[in-house]
């Protein structure tokens, strides 16, 4: 018998906002987060929209450390990490260390710190670079900063599963604590905007030119983003025995691999449809239990179209009566952390009983539910977070309903 | 998990790529023969670094493993990953017909720090020089983290769980023990785990500017120059190697089911993580770990019959994993027949973990432990008496000729990772 | 200067079989680079960002998407590289 798992706490820094209830509100408002590219000069570039983190100011958050010693989705992890912890009601400094871990998704880590090398290797000034690269670029040292600010010596793992990240380690985090090597863990995923990876996106002709529309026949492609969220995941019992307030429970997930191709997803939705029904399996739970579908989403023509033609296949004929919709329409790819954010936000959907929207959907190109251009009220009782990315990597998570 | 209701993981097969020698068998004898891998770089220009010595795989031609399949595609990372997954594969058998419990795939865990760091660096540098329209798109599928299990997966229709773990020097075993932790659960039957690594200049450069290797500026040992000694009392850095070692793990029962040889269980893991970068705290991360997996493997310390540190000659971390195993193992300790391989290989980052397991599996077989190359003179407090410069026979394993041994890994940011294989005792 | 439709054919051989991992000399004059070649989306992405790099096309993705054989790549090498000819020195920037 597998133990339940509660989410306790929520940590958002995302483009359209910080902290769980600005962001959710915002969603639910259909607030967009793209704006022209600020980080870096796009001229050249076939693309120039981006979903930004704007103003974002590390000092309150990143206390234990500096944070100009730390690469920029360290200190957005840290943001997501400290809020989630005060959501969840839980100083850090009173937990046991051994019996608290971090587990982080990411697409690139800390892109930026191997820009800063490159310029200065392409300026003939490599003498100029010092011991931060090796100290801020390595992706572990995302989780390991996390830990470090919060004085946590449990399971520490870095997942670095592109585009399913976030996933990926929510599902770790939750074998962790069903093994009993942890009461308390964090588990989120991080990304930090970079021209390395809006160049790629945009040299692979997957950028949108003007707006990002998921699931709209006229779709052009996706926005990269960047953000944080964490979740904290805890055994129920201990949740409920600390009176703790339970969003929802994290009741199972699924992992798969296409084997197919690096940048496109298999012609057949074949990978997709094993994680979403592996996760149905792990969660024991049937499609027609599914309540809400957060998407992939990305707008890219591809993309929508094999996911959409994944979710017909596991959910059959009840895939017209499950409401699916993405909120990369509003926050953009936010890579890493893209799927940390839909897991939380699907914690809210359970608890909240609404769902959040595809936004600039004019004509649907099939006939699933997107939930088009407005939030609506809706009994979640179980919500699916799909995840998809380079290399094959896919997984989803299913959050449900927590009745006392 | 009560021990006798637990799934039991063995390991079928295993293939590697080193400075040293291109199988199991090859580098097991290399390390017993006491044999350097450490050479002067040759794959990039060391003109502008004060540090020329790595553990680069030369010569290394990937095609020549691989025939008849158009590698362009294929960086160097991943291209010592997909010679290390033939090899495991071929090694095992290549599980195909597993039991019908699941739809019988193999899956792959990667254990890497950068991936590859040149391909994302050359990536951006053809942008920045030529414009973005002129990026390279193969480039960029290759620049996330996954890409090398991707292309291991595409390369050997490895259809079944793929996941990428990174911890620095300790992702290999944090690879092994997550495929350990899926097959238990019953979400795979077959997993290849391990890592993979390659040198590259950008990543030597940022090692050497950060003082971390043995032969950077800060570190310089006069006398030994750029070698590096794990323990010794001289020592002053480690030197960075590259590699790809997988081990194919199995469920137990699967693995009698189609009558596969089997090479050794893994009987535990177990992590921690340093917060504070103080010697207690550091050896806290390494003792947890290792009492994790020996709770996991319902066994104590007297049942550790040798180890095979992670230590590679960084002057801290080194006696800070030695601290934290010998807290763990407490009188053990005293008698503990310890290597420390990257005296011999140098450190292959996220190749590592695979490597130590994989040369451990040679010592399971024959008894016999690789020495630590170099060693002289260990300082005060050093809590091994057993470590030694030369290859020895471990003492007699209670007549049965069975082994266990235990790996473990402090990384420089403090992650600490153990997994215990133990000689494959008895039926599923 | 212009270029012969030998000099270009060889030359985006050259440029396949580097992507591709081919033997160039083992590509036939009127190969179809899907169909034959066996070339994905990403190694024809690649191939285009290359030929364009090799002749200075500066031609959008769009063109190149249209292509699906050897000769029509060539051809669309030709034809731009004649067009540029025609035209009056540009002012860089």
């Amino acid at each position: 018998m597998k133990s339940r798992i509660a989410v306790t706490g929520l940590g958002l820094v995302t483009p359209i906002g910080e902290g769980r209830q600005e962001v959710w509100e915002g969603l639910l408002a259909g607030r967009s987060g793209f704006a022209p590219v600020e980080s870096f000069d796009t001229r050249g570039f076939s693309a120039h929209l981006g979903a930004e983190v704007r103003g974002f100011d590390p000092a309150p958050w990143v206390r234990r450390q500096d944070p100009a010693a730390l690469g920029r989705a360290s200190q957005l992890a840290i943001a997501a990490a400290r809020q989630a912890l005060d959501d969840a009601g839980l100083d850090p400094e009173a937990l046991e260390p051994e019996r608290a871990g971090v587990a982080m998704g990411t697409t690139s880590g800390e892109p930026r710190e191997v820009e800063r090398f490159d310029d200065k290797y392409l300026a003939g000034e490599l003498e100029q670079v010092g011991d931060e690269f090796m100290g801020l670029y390595p992706c572990h040292m995302i989780a390991a900063h996390v830990a470090r600010e919060l004085g946590f010596a449990g399971d520490n793992t870095m997942i670095p599963t592109a585009c399913a990240a976030g996933n990926y380690a929510i599902a770790h985090a939750v074998d962790v604590l069903r093994a009993g090597r942890a009461d308390v863990m964090l588990a989120g995923g991080a990304d930090s905007f970079s021209r390395i990876t809006y160049t790629g996106f945009a040299r692979l002709g997957a950028i949108a030119p003007e707006r990002c529309q998921p699931f709209d026949r006229n779709r052009k492609g996706m926005i990269p983003g960047e953000g944080a969220a964490v979740l904290v995941l805890e055994p129920l019992e201990r949740a409920l025995a600390r009176g703790a307030r339970v969003y929802a429970e994290l009741a199972g997930y699924g992992l798969s691999c296409d084997a197919h191709h690096m940048t496109a997803a298999h012609p057949e939705g074949d990978g997709a449809a094993r994680a979403m029904q592996r996760a149905l399996a792990d969660a024991g739970a049937v499609p027609a239990d599914v309540s809400y579908i957060s998407a992939h989403g990305t707008g890219t023509p591809t993309n929508d179209r094999l996911e959409t033609l994944a979710v017909k296949r596991v959910f059959g004929a009840a895939a017209k009566n499950t409401p699916m919709s993405s909120i990369k329409s509003m926050i953009g790819h936010t890579m890493g952390a893209a799927s940390a954010i839909e897991a939380a936000v699907c914690a809210l959907a359970v608890a909240l009983d609404r769902i959040p929207p595809t936004m600039n959907l004019e004509e649907p190109e099939e006939d699933l539910d997107y939930v088009p251009n407005t939030a609506r009220d809706l009994r979640v009782v179980l919500a699916m977070n799909n995840a998809y990315a380079f290399g094959g990597n896919n997984a989803s998570v299913i959050l449900r309903k927590h009745e006392a | 998990m009560a021990l006798e209701n637990r799934r039991r993981v063995v390991i079928t097969g295993a293939g590697c790529l080193s400075c040293l020698a291109d199988s199991p068998g090859g580098l097991h004898a290399a390390l017993v023969a006491g044999h350097s891998g450490l050479k002067a770089i040759e794959l990039f220009s060391t003109d502008a670094i004060g540090c020329h010595q790595a553990g680069e795989i030369r010569p290394f031609d990937a095609q020549a493993y691989l025939p008849d399949r158009n590698l362009r595609p294929i960086d160097r990372t991943s291209r010592l990953l997909l010679v290390a997954a033939g090899k495991a594969l071929a090694a095992s058998g290549r599980p195909l017909e597993v039991a019908e419990r699941d739809d019988g795939e193999i899956g792959l865990v990667l254990g890497t720090t950068f991936c590859s760091l040149r391909t994302i660096a050359e990536f951006d540098r053809r942008n920045l020089q030529l414009g973005p329209s002129y990026a390279s798109p193969l480039d960029f599928a290759n620049s996330v983290i996954n890409a090398a299990a991707g292309q291991a997966a595409i390369w050997f229709g490895l259809r079944g769980l793929n996941s990428t773990i990174s911890a620095g020097a300790a992702s290999g075993l944090a690879a092994v023990g997550y495929a350990t932790d899926q097959i238990r659960g019953g979400r795979a039957n077959a997993l290849l785990a391990g890592g993979a690594e390659e040198l590259c200049f950008e990543s030597f450069f940022g090692h050497y500017q950060a003082g971390r290797l043995c032969g950077s500026a800060g570190n310089r040992n006069e006398e030994k120059g750029e070698v590096p000694i794990p323990f010794d009392a001289r020592r002053n850095g480690f030197a960075l190697a590259e590699g790809a070692a997988l081990m194919m793990l199995e469920d137990a029962a699967a693995a009698a089911e189609r009558g596969a040889p089997v090479l050794a269980e893994v009987l535990g893991h177990g992590s921690g993580f340093d917060p504070l970068g103080t010697p207690e705290s550091a050896a806290r991360a390494v003792a947890r770990a290792i009492r994790l997996a020996l709770e996991e493997a319902g066994l104590g310390p007297l049942d550790v019959d040798a180890l095979s540190a992670g230590a590679n000659g960084s002057v801290d971390a080194d006696r800070w994993e030695a601290a934290g195993v010998a807290a763990a193992l407490g009188a053990r300790a005293e008698i503990l027949p310890v290597t420390a391989v990257k005296s011999m290989l140098g450190e292959a980052l996220g190749a590592s973990g695979g490597l130590q397991l994989v040369a451990l599996l040679g010592t399971l077989e024959d008894g016999v432990l690789p020495g630590i190359l170099g060693l002289e003179q260990t300082e005060e407090g050093f809590p091994f008496p057993g470590a030694s410069p030369n290859a020895r026979r471990l003492p007699g394993h209670r007549g049965s000729g069975a082994v266990t041994a235990l790996a473990t890994t402090l990384s420089a940011d403090g992650h600490a990772w153990a997994v215990l294989l133990g000689s494959w005792r008895g039926s599923a | 200067m212009s270029s012969n439709a030998e000099e270009i054919r060889t030359r985006i051989k050259q440029i396949i079989a580097n992507v591709a991992g081919l033997n160039a000399g083992r590509i036939n004059d009127d190969a179809k680079l899907r169909e034959d070649l066996k070339l994905d989306s990403l190694s024809l992405l690649e191939i285009g960002v290359d030929v364009d790099l090799a002749y200075k096309l500066e031609l959008p993705d769009e063109r190149y998407k249209e292509i699906d054989s050897l000769p029509a790549m060539v051809d669309l090498v030709q034809q731009r590289l004649g067009e540029r000819e025609m035209q009056p020195k540009a002012v860089l920037g």
